[in-house]
């Protein structure tokens, strides 16, 4: 039984969908939205899960004294003092979780905005760092291949920008050409693969055949 | 004598009064363009000209409630600028409500919302700037729910096609020969990335992409993590899972605890081994590349769907010097991958990490059956290319997916 | 010299070059010229020409604050655009971490330069819905049922401009702001499967893929990244030009001063990575002189 029903649940969840795509009967399209429904609800469940795997986790860490332990603290400051703002939010006390009607910021809407965002937008921000000194140690002449994509890669990155189009209108309409038919049969090539293998791998899925993501072994 | 003057006379009354009517006619005509004239005095516009053939019934394939309605555009109707009304009774000669509006060019409206098994009357109107004409309405049409959407019949033979390919192979699997697959060098790298780790004394950190497990990658992956899990119970090497997402999270534990299991070192498995970090992209990102750089892992799997963090997670991999597997089917993340990684899993290699790294001959199997349909769209795809070059258009119809 | 410690530059070197290269063009504004590519052309000529005044756009804020330096800007512009034609505009977010809280953003601040525009009737926000894939099929039968209220809490026949408004086919266009997959499944799900125009904005790093979709005309227009989005600036200020005076607000953010940034970094890249080559071929060409 511990095999079959998730088999038996994994069969149902992969073909409902499918077979939803084809019939258009009522019924059908209405099972196969539940179930999107469902996973949502499911989803929200496993979050509360999480959140208890956090709090263990940091709890022992700050009790054993491990290494890092004072920011084991940080972190569970954080998530108490967010939490309680939303949750106090969510029932209306301190004006709610948005901004008030005249503008100002309830507590979880300022630590949103003052906090977390910022914190946010700084790490999106170290991808243009990483991207220089990734660009530096990638675009070497090795080989021929490599010879080929450092040369694309200069012409787009200058094309881009409008100092090339000051040095020569050619730049950008390489740029276009090379984003608009090399680049872009090599995305569909690699798209269309990746799709059957999906396909592939979910066929497998559905029909019991791969089993490893439920920790059951063999695929027999 | 007396006749001919009388008669004269007579002629230049009528003259000077036909002249008189002219000029007050041609005056009345100009003083037109000058001033408004009251209703009723001016030259009515031409009406429109009429849809033709409206026709009306039941929109195919869909699941009731709808009807479509077709017409014949009157000639021109572009260049004029016409535009379209539909309009609905459910009385031929009853009060029609106006449904929607279309401009010349388009001759279809499909109509939702209604009754099955009522019936409905139709009516096109053209209207052209403030003037507008009615078609004849159309005959009473019935709106009925289908079983089949025929418009995806192509997505059904693919589909077919496919699975009898994969199928077969994989019913042929057990019975035949082992089933030749290509070398996948990223795959090829994972013991010797376990064994590395082991070696070192350091951890190993797998990370199994940011989606949850309805993300076909997220499955894949945690197969894959299932395989190395083995491995480093086998090794006794250390190995920590931190997770984005918690119904992955809640997944990789199970898989990782089995994996242990089917080693048979249950005792060598931890909980803290699998842990849920934060649903936040970028705080998650901050977490696992914090913990990169203070415990310095010597091997890093970062296989799954990623976007915006796998440029972060990688570069701070490499800057420490762990040796680095990496595979996703996002397109955009690859560039990253290839350029930090040592080894990265392209698209369909991620899919057919599970098959290869087991050997099962099922698995294998399912793999042949994808390369002969992959086989089959290129042939498709060649095929296509010549077609369209000499204007048959049979391929692009045939493929076109709604 | 020893051309392999060269090559190996200290990373934070590198650092520090981007470091500067983003900092002084933001003190020090440059105001480079914007040269407009295709597929932002398309996009505007989609709005300008092809849609006309009282017509309906479904705006669709898919990103979250993280990528909002890129997208902000475009749908700032494509707001504008749509304002200044007299187009009505509806508003949704679907992107869980951030989309509503951006959508309510970018409309309150681009409503507040047209003061004759009323909410309810010239534009709406509908707020934010989970399960993007299920809420766009949905909203083809019936926009009402995935947003029975608007964000305020308005039920939807309550306010004038939705009264009318149930399925696409009620609207013109749709445009996307994406950062993700949810700006392709506009186009390869909504645009295939209900045939309604979708113009989408993605962050650069995902432009390259929406090429395909827009060779297959399953797109009508495409805004990548930060260029995209100065180049729809350039396009919405020489059309109306009422609008330069906002763009050139002090302290305001627009995409055209961000290119200013992405320009000088893009050629400290450059001049990296052909710093690099030149060290390379240097040190490999050394041995064979020494032997």
């Amino acid at each position: 039984m511990k095999r079959q029903i998730p088999l038996l649940l994994t069969f149902f969840a992969g073909a409902i969908p499918i077979f939803a795509f084809f019939v258009p009967e009522k019924h059908v399209g209405l099972v196969s939205t539940t179930l999107d429904s469902w996973l949502i609800i499911v989803a929200g469940f496993a979050l509360l899960l999480g959140v208890v795997n956090v709090v263990q986790m940091n709890a022992n860490k700050i009790k054993r004294q491990a290494q890092g332990w004072p920011y084991a603290i940080i972190l569970l400051a954080g998530l108490a003092i967010m939490g309680f703002f939303g949750f106090a939010g969510s029932f209306n006390v301190f004006g709610g979780i948005a901004t008030r009607p005249d503008g100002s910021s309830t507590p979880f809407d300022w630590l949103y905005k003052y906090g977390f965002l910022p914190l946010q937008g700084t790490m999106f921000a170290l991808l243009a760092f990483f991207m220089a000194s990734a660009s530096y140690r990638a675009f070497r002449a090795r080989n021929t291949e490599a010879t080929i994509l450092l040369f694309a890669a200069l012409i787009v990155m200058f094309g881009r920008i409008p100092f090339g189009e000051m040095v020569s209108k050619w730049f950008p309409l390489a740029t276009e050409w090379i984003m608009g038919k090399p680049s872009m049969a090599a995305q569909r090539g690699i798209m269309i693969g990746a799709a059957l293998g999906a396909a592939s791998m979910a066929l497998r899925v559905i029909l019991g055949i791969e089993r490893s993501y439920l920790g059951l072994g063999k695929g027999e | 004598m007396r006749n001919s003057v009388h008669l004269a006379k007579r002629f230049s009354v009528c003259w000077l009064c036909l002249t008189l009517v002219l000029m007050l006619s041609s005056a009345r005509v100009q003083g037109q363009t000058a001033q408004t004239e009251p209703a009723g005095n001016s030259i009515p516009e031409p009406a429109p000209p009429v849809a033709g053939a409206v026709t009306a019934s039941d929109t195919k394939s869909d699941e009731g409630g709808s009807i479509t309605v077709k017409w014949t555009e009157p000639a021109g109707s572009k260049e004029m600028g016409l535009e379209y009304e539909v309009l609905r009774s459910d009385k031929q000669d009853g009060a029609y409500v106006p449904v929607g509006e279309l401009s010349a060019g388009d001759s279809e409206y499909a109509d939702t919302g209604l009754t099955d098994g009522q019936a409905y009357y139709y009516k096109v109107r053209s209207i052209l700037g403030a003037v507008s004409a009615d078609s004849e309405p159309s005959q009473a049409a019935f709106s009925k729910g289908n079983f089949f959407r025929f418009y995806r019949l192509n997505a059904l033979v693919l589909l077919a096609v496919f699975s009898s390919a994969v199928l077969y192979y994989i019913t042929r699997a057990r019975k035949a020969k082992p089933i030749y697959i290509r070398k996948i060098a990223g795959l090829d790298a994972v013991d010797e990335a376990v064994g590395r780790a082991t070696e070192m004394g350091k951890k190993m950190l797998y990370i199994p992409g940011i989606m949850s497990v309805d993300e076909i990658q997220t499955i894949a992956s945690l197969a894959i993590l299932g395989h190395i899990a083995k491995l480093s119970a086998t090794y006794n090497a250390d190995l920590e899972v931190p997770n984005k997402d918690p119904l992955t999270f809640a997944a990789a534990r199970e898989t990782v605890k089995e994996a242990y299991l089917e080693a048979g070192r249950p005792d060598l498995f931890r909980e803290e081994m699998v842990n849920y970090v934060t649903y936040d992209q970028f705080a998650y990102t901050a977490s696992v590349t914090g913990k990169m750089v203070r415990e310095r892992p010597a091997t890093n799997f970062l296989i799954g769907s990623f976007y915006a963090e796998s440029l972060l997670l990688a570069e701070t991999g490499q800057a420490i010097g762990a040796i680095q597997i990496s595979g996703t089917a996002e397109v955009a993340q690859l560039p990253f991958f290839v350029v930090a990684c040592d080894y990265t899993l392209i698209g369909e290699e991620l899919y057919a990490a599970s098959a290869y790294l087991s050997r099962e001959p099922v698995l294998l199997g399912s793999i042949k059956g994808q390369d002969i349909t992959k086989f089959l769209l290129i042939v498709a795809l060649g095929l296509g290319v010549v077609l369209e070059s000499i204007g048959i258009k049979f391929m692009a119809t045939a493929f076109k997916m709604q | 010299m020893n051309l392999e410690r060269i090559m190996q530059v200290d990373r934070r070197i590198i650092y520090l070059f981007v470091a500067v290269g983003t900092i002084l063009p933001i003190i020090f504004v440059v105001g480079l010229p914007v040269s407009i590519t295709p597929p932002v052309q398309m996009a505007f000529d989609r709005i300008e020409n092809k849609l006309h005044e009282g017509d309906i756009v479904l705006v669709s804020f898919d990103y979250g604050p993280s990528s909002a330096p890129e997208n902000a800007p475009m749908a700032d512009a494509i707001l504008r655009h749509c304002f200044s034609k007299g187009i009505k505009v509806v508003v949704i977010a679907l992107y869980p971490l951030g989309g509503l809280s951006e959508a309510v953003n970018e409309l309150n601040k681009v409503a507040a330069e047209f003061p004759q525009l009323k909410y309810g009737v010239d534009y709406v926000n509908l707020g934010y819905k989970d399960g993007a894939q299920a809420a766009m099929k949905k909203m083809a039968e019936n926009i009402h049922e995935v947003f029975p209220t608007d964000v305020n809490g308005t039920p939807l026949d309550q306010l004038p401009l939705m009264k009318h408004i149930r399925t696409y086919k009620d609207m013109k266009l749709v445009v996307s702001l994406a950062t993700g997959i949810i700006g392709e499944w506009w186009a390869n799900l909504v645009n295939a499967q209900f045939r309604i125009p979708v113009i989408v904005g993605p962050t650069a790093v995902s432009a390259p893929k929406y090429y395909a979709y827009l060779e297959a005309k399953q797109m009508v227009g495409l805004l990548g990244g930060l260029k995209g989005a100065s180049e729809y600036e350039r396009l919405v200020i020489d059309k109306y030009p009422a609008l330069a005076q906002v763009y050139s607000t002090p302290g305001l953010y627009t995409a055209t001063k961000g290119m200013d940034v992405q320009s000088i970094v893009h050629l400290i890249m450059i001049a990296f990575i052909l710093f690099g080559n030149v060290v390379y071929f240097t040190s490999k060409r050394k041995p064979r002189k020494a032997s």
